[in-house]
This record gives C-alpha cells, structure tokens and sequence, in this order.
C-alpha cells in the first residue's frame, strides 16, 4: 500500500490507541438496562399452547419480515400435513428426527416419508415460460400450476422458487392465503371443481365494474 | 478417617512434600527470629560475617515476592488495556475497577485439577514450568531497580541476563516434549526455533552498545546515562533500539509473534496438555517475562532509573527564587523526622485527625444532605490521598532510591503498555515471515549496527 514501511503498523497503532480513549460500548447490564426499540422481542423462540400444541402456524411472515433472512422454516405444519422446508435438509435434522418430534409433542410424520415427491417440471416449465418467469404474477403461475398438476406440489414450489427468485416462504405465503389453492390432491369431485368457480370475491368485482382485475388483458383460461 | 488425613491422602506426592515443608519453614523462621531476639549478638555476627549469604538469601527471596504482584499487575493490564481498546470496559467488578480479578484468575488457577496425561514422562512433565520460571526469575537478579537496588552486580550482568533468559527455552521444549503429544511437541519445536531465531538479532543488536559503553555491568550502563535525556543511548543507538524492541517481542512471545502460544491455531502449542497451576506458571512466567525484557529495555536504552532532566538544578532554582520574591519558608526539602524530636509524636498523633476533619469540613458544611460520616469518610480517604502524596514527594527528594525506583517502574510500565498495545492492535504473523523477519532484515540490521558502531567508535578514537 505505502511506500515507507510500517506506516500501517503505525496507523494501526494510533487506531487502537484512540479507540482507548473513545466512550466504551459496554452496557453494565443489571445496573443498566439497554434501550431498545418498543417491538424488540429478544431471543427467537416456538411457543407452546394450553393444550401442548405449537403456536406457530407457519405462516412465514417471520421469514418473510426477517432483514437478513436468519429466520428459516422447516419441519410440518402444525396439522402435520404438509412438509414445508426452505432450506437444506441437513439444517432441520435435528427437528426433523423422530425421537425429537415426540419428546417436544409435536405431530410425528410418517417414517416413510420423503421430503417430497419427484416432480415431471415440463408441464411446470412451460407455465412458467408462459408468465415470463415473473415473480410478480406469481398468483397466476400458482393457479395454472394447480390447474396443470391438481394441487401444489412441493416441488413445484422449489422450482418456482428456484427458476423465479422468488422465496420460497413468499410462495408458499401466497400459495397459504388463497383458499382455492390447496398443497395435497383434491379429496373428491367436489373440492376439484372448486377451482372453476374460484375467487367468488373477485367474480363479484368484475361483474359490478365490468373489467378486469390485475392487468389480465382478456383474462386468463 | 479424619477430614485432615482424607485431605492428605487425596495429596499428590508433591503436594505431601510441599505441605510437610511450609510448617517446617515456619518453625525455621520464627526460631531464627527467636534466636536473633534472644541471643542478638553472636547472631548478627555471624550474619554479618555471611553477608554475600544473606544478601543473596534476602534477594532471591524477595525477587520471586514481587514477581507474584508484578505477573498481576501485566495480567490486569493486559485485560483491562485490551477491553478499552476494543471499546469494552474490561473487568470492573472484583476490586475498584476490577483491579483484584487477576488475583481471583490467579485462585481459580490454583484451585483447578492438575492434570498429568497418561503416557507423559511425570518429572519432566513436571520441571518444565518450573525451568520456564525460574529462568525468568533468575534474570531479575542481575536488574537494578534503583540505586542500590539491586540484587547483584556482575560485571558479565548483560551476558548473564541473556544466559538464563534463553533457559526459558529449555523448559518450553521440556514441556512439548513430556505431553506425549505430538502436537505439544511440534509446537515445543516450533517455539524453541521462534525464541533462538530470534535471540541472535537480541544478542547482536545490544553489542553495538556494549562498544560504546565498555561494560556488560548494567548497573555501569545505566550510571553511564546519567544526566539529562539525550545521554540516553536509545538517541546514540536508535536502530539497536528499534532491534531489541521487536527481538524482546518474539522473545517474550507476545503478539505479532506470540506462534508459541497461537491459541486460535495451535491450541496452546506446547501447554496443551497442561493445567491447573503448572499451566498457569508458563503464563505466569510469560508477564513477568514481558515486565523483564520492558525494564531491560529500559536499562540499556532510556537511562534505568535516571529521571530524564536533572532535579537538582530545578530544586537550587527554586531555593533560589522563593527568597527572591519575598517568601521565605523555614522548610527544607530533605526533611529530617528524627531531628523533630517530641514534636514528631504529637504530629503522628494530631495530625492525621486534624487533617480527616480539615478536609471532611467542607463537604459537610456546603451539602446539607451529606451525613457527617459520609463526610468524615471523604476528609479522611482526601487526606489519605493528599498526605500519601507529600509523603512521596518528601520521599523522592529525600531518598535517592524512591526516585530511582518511581523512575524504573514508569518508564518500564509504559513499555508493558507498548507490549499490550501491540497486542490489541496487532494480527499475529506467519510462521515463516516470522522466521524470514528474522534472518533476513533483523539479523543483517544488527550486523549493520554493530560494524558501523564500531566503525564510529575506531575513527573518534584514532
């Protein structure tokens, strides 16, 4: 850097030297309190209700509020259904593990499951061709995509996540908030036709105001 | 079974020789105190017939006392030192400003299991901190702390200083070696070839200076720069100066070179498998190496005890002046107490009260929510402050050695700040610049200082 040596010996030390001097950052904690924002919360921690089930609903808004994107979610949700994970498998081992779901009285899975099943992504690729790989029509993707394969695969949210940019827990977020979209095979005929007349919030909208919501110039099949 | 001897069975056999030898001691000393009370005369004499004896006795007696608060004091330093510099405030809670913490480290490195490894060699395992020790306390004898403090003048001091200080190697390449862990012994290695890589620039860059002072007595050295600053030989010697410096670093293995240690790499080097008190002497030797190579430092290079201006001029101003200007005080500097008389009793006895209400006397009349005694416990720790500081001041105008010793212990103490300082600020090196450093700039520096000394010297001479 400099020509003269040890100049930056000499810097450094002058740095220490006036950071002996500075006000110190410390907090005397039990004589003093640290000011904290009004929202603070402190550590991060599952809360559990009267009946011994998890508060947490997964709603991944935690996830989704999260600056720095420490928080992370996996595991099941608390109806033991569906598999939700947005990150490698090896980081959620440990709750994952059979012994450690009983222990805490969380829904234990079946031991033959798997994370989720294989998925064949052409259908899927094309969808996504088709929206331009924009993340901002994300409803209309997970609407074809349930159209194309039934329900939301797992999968099929990965790939999104991944072909997108998308997070996975804004995905899945979405995928959460609309009724009509559904992550397991329709039960029956009925749940399946559901999807034809989905939305009957927004049916009344175009119906009152005779045009289209969402930019969706001559409406979407 | 008693609590006394289920205690002695749990003793290791050092423990059961330590513990039979501290009554015995005890016994030893108060019956030559007996003895020199009871029988003074040919006691005394024979004392006094022995005085080398005794004054070594009394020397390496007291030198491996104070090594104790002085290993305390770098200890303090350095965690208190290091936290302001990273913006924390360090210990603050055992003690006034936590100062006694290291004294708690020092009990809780007592009190820890002392741990020998299965497969060590248990003598060797055992000696190796004491030789690190001891070759870092047997250097103190040779430093004069004052004028007349000192606990042994020898003429070959310097080589004698450099002599044991290596020794210090010995007990570290003891240690790797006794571990029974290769690890422990490749960091012993390493070490050893740190310190006597680094020993030969020490050597070297000092020998320019022995040309120029005709000795290797330091108490000869420090007389030698006697006077006002610029005598000093770190302004004749500069790049030995700078030499030594960063050569005592590596010696004293303190950050950037502290590879001995290497926590964060090696775990400890060759200490790994220590614990308990005989790892806490490695470290312990470790300060006090740190205040020995500060106050060598001083010695050779920044006048020892010498202040840097001389104060007797000063004084003779001032006696000088004052009548000048129309004061004309009755007191003189060297105060004599004996020659007070009976009046010195009634100043002991009155005056120490009069002063805690002179100084409490204020506070309690100007704040009227302050209770006397919280008033009385101001005036009486003010005039503990206030009479502590005239005592010392009469203490070094009247006493040579008070100066002497205030002078040595500043300018060393700023030098353990330097030590600490690079500690806070500095990354550690690598093993190989370490070495490279070493051989290639500092050896070469110290040949160059040395010929051109000499060079100087043979010229201004012929």
């Amino acid at each position: 850097m400099s020509l003269i040596p040890g100049l930056g010996i000499a810097r450094g030390m002058a740095l220490t030297l006036r950071r002996f001097f500075e006000p110190k950052a410390t907090i005397r904690y039990p004589e003093q309190k640290a000011d904290v924002p009004p929202k603070f919360r402190g550590r991060l921690q599952l809360l559990y209700d009267e009946y011994g089930t998890l508060k947490c609903e997964t709603c991944f808004q935690c996830a989704q509020a999260c600056p720095i994107e420490c928080i992370d979610m996996g595991g099941l949700d608390t109806k033991g259904r569906f598999h939700v994970h947005g990150g490698p498998p090896e980081t959620y081992g440990e709750r994952r593990e059979e012994s450690a779901l009983r222990r805490s009285g969380r829904p234990v899975p079946d031991p033959a499951y798997t994370h989720f099943e294989g998925l064949d992504v052409r259908a899927l690729d094309e969808i996504l061709e088709d929206h331009d790989h924009d993340p901002a029509r994300m409803l209309q993707i997970l609407e074809a995509t349930q159209a194309a394969y039934g329900y939301l695969p797992v999968a099929a949210l990965k790939r999104i996540s991944q072909v997108t940019g998308a997070w996975y827990a804004m995905i899945y977020g979405t995928a959460s908030y609309y009724r009509h979209l559904r992550f397991e095979p329709p039960a029956d005929e009925a749940q399946a036709a559901e999807v034809s007349s989905r939305r009957p919030a927004e049916a009344a909208y175009l119906a009152r105001l005779g045009a289209s919501l969402g930019g969706r110039a001559g409406g979407d099949a | 079974m008693t609590a006394v001897a289920r205690a002695w069975s749990r003793l290791t056999l050092p423990g059961k020789v330590v513990f039979t030898l501290i009554p015995l001691l005890a016994v030893l000393t108060s019956g030559l105190i007996a003895a020199i009370v009871l029988f003074g005369g040919p006691v005394v004499e024979v004392l006094n017939a022995n005085l080398g004896v005794v004054r070594f006795v009394a020397a390496a007696t007291i030198i491996l006392v104070i090594t104790i608060p002085i290993a305390f004091l770098n200890i303090y330093l350095e965690m208190k030192v290091i936290a302001l510099m990273n913006l924390r405030i360090g210990p603050d809670r055992v003690g006034p400003w936590g100062t006694a913490l290291s004294v708690v480290h020092g009990l809780k490195v007592l009190m820890k299991e002392d741990f020998t490894p299965s497969g060590a060699d248990p003598v060797v395992f055992t000696w190796a901190p004491v030789v690190t020790y001891a070759a870092a306390v047997l250097t103190i004898v040779v430093l004069p702390f004052a004028p007349g403090l000192y606990g042994q003048d020898f003429n070959i001091g310097l080589l004698y200083f450099f002599a044991m200080g290596g020794l210090g190697v010995v007990g570290l390449l003891m240690g790797g070696w006794a571990s029974f862990n290769k690890y422990s012994l490749l960091g012993g290695l390493r070490s050893a070839a740190q310190i006597i890589s680094y020993e030969i620039p020490l050597t070297l860059s000092v020998v320019g200076l022995l040309i120029l002072a005709g000795t290797m007595s330091l108490n000869t050295i420090v007389e030698q720069q006697d006077g006002w600053f610029a005598n000093w030989y770190v302004f004749r010697q500069p790049l030995a100066f700078v030499i030594f410096f960063i050569a005592a670093t590596a010696e004293a293995n303190r950050t950037p070179f502290d590879l001995t240690e290497a926590d964060s790499e090696i775990v400890a080097g060759f200490a790994t498998e220590y614990s308990g008190m005989r790892f806490g002497f490695f470290f312990f030797a470790e300060y006090v190496n740190v205040f020995i190579l500060s106050a060598l430092t001083v010695v050779l290079f920044l006048g020892g005890w010498n202040a840097p201006f001389e104060i007797d001029p000063l004084l003779d101003w001032i006696g000088g002046v004052l009548p000048g200007l129309g004061i004309t005080t009755p007191v003189t500097v060297a105060l004599d107490p004996g020659g007070l008389g009976l009046p010195l009793l009634f100043l002991i006895l009155l005056v120490p009260p009069l002063g805690t209400l002179l100084f409490a006397a204020p506070f309690y009349l100007l704040r009227s929510s302050m209770r006397w005694w919280v008033a009385l416990i101001i005036g009486f720790l003010l005039f503990n402050v206030v009479a502590g500081g005239l005592v010392m001041a009469w203490a070094y105008v009247s006493f040579e050695w008070v100066a002497g010793l205030l002078w040595f212990l500043g300018k060393t103490f700023v030098f353990v700040f330097v030590f600490v300082w690079m500690r806070g600020t500095l990354p550690r090196v690598r093993i190989d610049q370490l070495m490279g450093f070493a051989w290639k700039w500092l050896l070469p520096a110290a040949l160059l200082n040395l010929f051109v000394t000499a060079f100087a010297v043979v010229l201004v001479r012929s």
